[in-house]
């Protein structure tokens, strides 16, 4: 990998915003392709550190600016992209009816994008015809549930079983404090993850986009 | 003995004569549901927040004849902020936090008077006033002296990413801006010492100090980031409420191992919830027993929830033989009752508590 990509892999992996934006546009001006400046540092810096994550070697803080400066570098990334279809997949995100917490969601919203998809956050507190509704309108690859409390958990089967009728074969992920894979593997969800950076690694298996 | 002797005999890691029943908190509804075993006199089912005056009121009379039928052995108190309403889902409090209202638990905060930190400067701090106090004053007026009075106050990470009303923002300063988070964090604790002292002034026995600093994988900062940004603020809040004759536990959710010991240095003499999908309270009581009080543990996730009550009766007799020999227990749900736990559950709870939690234990 040339060094240029390295500097601007570190530069995410420690949260440098400015350095990752200006490491981008370096890379697209010495001719790199913007697919390769994504595939080759940006998505392995986002790999990286939700690994370390994963292992308890790195934190949320750590998540949280990491991914604000892949935030930073896609926006000059971007415009270069001219089109090119790069993402991964979409997927519409929201919390269920009843409950308000976000964190959650927004890690895993974070890990997705920072791994390649497009993500569209319906919010918190979203009521199951909202869910149903905004399936509809953006056909995603992937719908994700989320939940931080076991009572509100229970609209999750509610919620599969709305979409599922508007397309049976809806792949629809669910996580959060309460929910277990026994309790995903229960109400039929196409997947399961324990924490943010390995429901991004779930997405890419259910399509079946590499592991 | 007295409910609250058997409290602080238990959060001084003592035996008492028998395993207290306490609460971090009730939901407005789980309130109206266990008041229904007992008395007609119920509030309609809405969040506090939405009550008229006299709903409240009944709400709060409902609640203290709750801890009354089932002899609880403290109840807690929490402060109530003078609000006004933005709108049908949100209010304002003194701080100029915008909290959004819920009704399956309490309001968070999603609106700060913090959006950055040059906005430090300008903010004007609130200061705590008696009548945020008035469920502590009406508690101890309704119950008396016999029982154990907590104040629930959330502590400086939660009262800090409430101003910015977000905890994601928060941690991204940990990196960012270690600075203004030390700023930040100054500025509720000066706030969360003075709500001790009005807690003290107006006999409370207990602070729990709320806001969760770890989810169920780990904590939510790294232990050095605990130990710069969190420790030295609850080392101060933990060696006021003591100066002020009080004893303080912490409350955290999720998996807390890796700061357990800063909790200790800390000066925490109690430690709840004890959540059972990540941490094992055996684990729990016998590398931190001799120096902290444990609290909880009895699942509020699937257990109180989806259990019978014959479940939650066994649950309760295993987890009191393996925390509550030797004193230092204090039997709880691993949360609060909220809306989603059966009230049978929780009656199920307090009788296996009286029925195996009687020393010397003797639970085979």
């Amino acid at each position: 990998m040339s060094e240029i990509l390295e500097d601007l892999k570190r530069a995410i992996m420690q949260g440098e915003e400015e350095q990752s934006a200006e490491l981008v546009g370096r890379a697209l001006e010495t001719g790199l392709s913007p697919r390769a400046i994504l595939e080759e540092a940006m998505m392995p810096a986002m790999e990286e550190i939700g690994e370390r994550f994963s292992r308890n070697e790195a934190f949320i803080p750590e998540l949280i600016v990491a991914a604000a400066a892949m935030e930073r570098g896609m926006e000059v990334l971007q415009p270069a992209l001219s089109g090119e279809e790069v993402a991964r997949g979409l997927v519409v995100l929201g919390t269920v009816h009843g409950d308000i917490h976000s964190i959650g969601k927004n890690l895993v919203r974070m890990c997705l994008e920072g791994s390649g998809f497009r993500v569209v956050d319906i919010g918190e507190d979203v009521p199951t015809e909202r869910f149903v509704e905004a399936y509809r309108e953006h056909r995603p690859d992937i719908l994700g549930l989320s939940a931080l409390l076991s009572s509100t958990m229970q609209r999750m089967p509610e919620v599969i079983e709305a979409v599922r009728a508007e397309d049976p074969s809806a792949l629809i992920m669910v996580g959060g404090a309460p929910v277990t894979q026994d309790f995903a593997d229960r109400i039929g969800a196409s997947g399961y993850a324990p924490n943010a950076f390995e429901a991004a690694v779930k997405a890419r298996e259910l399509l079946g986009t590499g592991g | 003995m007295t409910g609250r002797e058997r409290m602080l005999t238990a959060l001084r890691r003592g035996e008492p004569d028998r395993v207290p029943v306490w609460e971090m908190a009730f939901n407005e509804e789980s309130i109206i549901k266990l008041g229904a075993f007992f008395t007609d006199d119920l509030p309609p089912v809405k969040s506090a927040q939405k009550m008229s005056m006299e709903e409240k009121v009944k709400l709060l009379n409902t609640l203290f004849t709750v801890a009354r039928e089932l002899e609880l052995d403290g109840l807690t108190s929490i402060t109530l902020l003078g609000t006004e309403a933005v709108d049908e889902e949100h209010v304002r409090d003194g701080w100029g936090r915008i909290l959004r209202i819920s009704e399956e638990g309490e309001a968070t905060a999603v609106g700060g008077p913090v959006s950055e930190p040059s906005d430090l400067r300008a903010v004007k701090p609130y200061h705590p006033q008696q009548t945020d106090f008035l469920m502590l004053l009406a508690s101890k007026g309704n119950l008396g002296e016999d029982y154990a009075q907590v104040l629930v106050q959330p502590g400086p990470f939660r009262e800090s990413w409430s101003l910015l009303g977000s905890m994601e923002k928060l941690l991204y300063y940990y990196v960012r801006n270690p600075g203004f988070v030390k700023d930040l964090a100054r500025l509720v604790t000066d706030y969360i010492l003075e709500v001790v002292d009005m807690a003290a002034d107006l006999g409370a026995d207990v602070i729990a100090l709320d806001g969760d600093l770890a989810f169920s994988q780990s904590t939510l900062m790294s232990p050095a980031q605990y130990e710069e940004f969190v420790f030295p603020f609850h080392r101060e809040i933990t060696e006021h409420a003591h100066r002020r004759g009080m004893l303080i536990i912490k409350h955290s959710d999720g998996n807390m191992w890796p700061i357990m010991d800063g909790l200790v240095d800390a000066g925490f003499d109690g430690f709840h919830p004890v959540q059972p999908q990540c941490m094992d309270i055996g684990e729990v009581k016998a590398r931190y027993g001799d120096r902290l009080c444990i609290l909880g543990n009895i699942d509020c996730t699937y257990l109180l929830p989806f259990g019978s009550p014959e479940e939650v009766e066994e649950t309760v007799k295993e987890t009191i033989r393996v925390a509550a020999p030797g004193g230092g227990y204090v039997i709880s749900s691993s949360n609060s009752i909220h809306p989603g736990c059966k009230p049978e559950n929780y009656l199920a709870l307090v009788r296996a508590a009286r029925k195996y939690g009687v020393y010397p234990i003797s639970v085979d």
